[in-house]
């Protein structure tokens, strides 16, 4: 039940799967919130809430990818060699690759800004770049930028899963159940 | 509180008798620097504890008066935990490489109730001019008359920009306004 087989997603993956993914969204809304509003003592628990679900989304990505070593998740549907499934796995390394170097790039530039990297309202943790303007600028830009490309990404994964979905290849279903109909 | 400068114009015995320079000490517990600069639509406040402050007064001769404070930047405080760290760190005045503020009065002038303070103020290691604004009280409980225990309170504004404090520009303001009430004691 909990674990992955050869043909159907186990409970823990379709359950980090689907937690990650409400999380990742209301991560990319909040962040843009952030870059588009002017701070005050209002607003200012945003930036703590924005690094604490950051972390969390980076917390779940290791788990997962550590989870998929212990418990390998089935193969794309159909053949290995057709051009949807390379690219399908194609972008699931490229998502994984993101979620891993987003939440580090903020972090990195949060430290380097010389401000403690407070998470849950209480937690310090640990600096991971030294305070210096350069490394806070670059890890910003970096943020924004993989940021973008996450946002590309997700539309190319959302719109692959919805014509598999159209298809009625089992692809969705098994997400959402763990198996296939056929299954 | 009655202003001492008109206090001064009464010319009591008590004040003609201090009517030369007078060394005063800052009586620490009871003083306090406040500082206040724009975070978006608030106030970021907070502040200073002095660690010295060198007076000489003389209220027959405003000019002949001097003024020397030292503030200490690494003991600072702010309305929020995020916005002490934030103005004592590298981006902003830096209190680990230069833990001290400087002012120290290049002129004095009677302004009204008050006087002007002209004079040189460091900050991170740069050196601007700054004028400030002074008012004197006597300390309550003591009568009209006795300068032995006086309050000061000193205003004025800088601009962080200019002494390279430049963090954070896009959400904190670059003016920085000085609210200093020092109170006194007469140690000659």
């Amino acid at each position: 039940m909990w674990r992955n087989a050869p043909t159907r997603f186990g409970l823990l993956t379709r359950a980090l799967h689907w937690t990650m993914a409400l999380l990742i969204f209301a991560l990319l809304a909040l962040g843009t919130t952030l870059a588009n509003i002017q701070p005050g003592l209002a607003n200012l628990w945003l930036y703590g809430l924005h690094k604490t679900l950051g972390f969390i989304a980076l917390s779940l990505c290791l788990i997962r990818l550590i989870w998929h070593r212990y418990s390998p998740p089935p193969p794309p549907i159909g053949p290995a060699r057709a051009l949807t499934n390379r690219l399908a796995r194609a972008t699931h390394t490229a998502i994984y690759l993101l979620l891993l170097a987003i939440p580090l790039s903020g972090w990195v530039a949060s430290a380097a800004s010389g401000l403690d990297v407070v998470i849950f309202g209480h937690i310090t943790l640990p600096a991971i770049a030294p305070v210096s303007t350069a490394w806070e600028d670059t890890g910003f830009a970096l943020h924004g930028l993989l940021t973008k490309a996450l946002m590309a990404l997700l539309v190319a994964h959302i719109a692959g899963a919805a014509l598999r979905g159209l298809k009625h290849d089992g692809t969705l279903r098994r997400m959402i159940h763990g198996s296939t109909s056929t299954d | 509180m009655r202003a001492l400068i008109l206090m001064l114009a009464l010319a009591s015995p008590a004040t003609t008798a201090t009517a030369t320079p007078t060394s005063y000490a800052l009586q620490p517990a009871l003083s306090s620097v406040g500082f206040e600069t724009d975070f978006g639509p608030d106030l970021i406040t907070g502040r200073m504890p002095v660690t010295r402050a060198d007076l000489t007064l003389d209220f027959a001769n405003v000019s002949a008066s001097h003024v020397a404070v030292t503030l200490n930047v690494q003991g600072a405080e702010a309305s929020f935990p995020f916005a002490a760290q934030a103005m004592k760190g590298p981006k902003v005045l830096d209190s680990a490489d230069y833990p001290e503020i400087r002012f120290e009065s290049t002129a004095v002038h009677k302004a009204g109730d008050g006087a002007t303070v002209e004079g040189r103020v460091t900050i991170r290691g740069v050196t601007h001019n700054m004028v400030m604004q002074a008012a004197f009280w006597r300390q309550k409980g003591h009568e009209a008359g006795d300068l032995s225990h006086l309050t000061i309170r000193l205003t004025g504004a800088v601009n962080r920009s200019d002494f390279g404090a430049t963090g954070w520009a896009d959400m904190v303001g670059d003016q920085v306004r000085l609210d200093i009430l020092a109170r006194i004691e007469r140690t000659n």
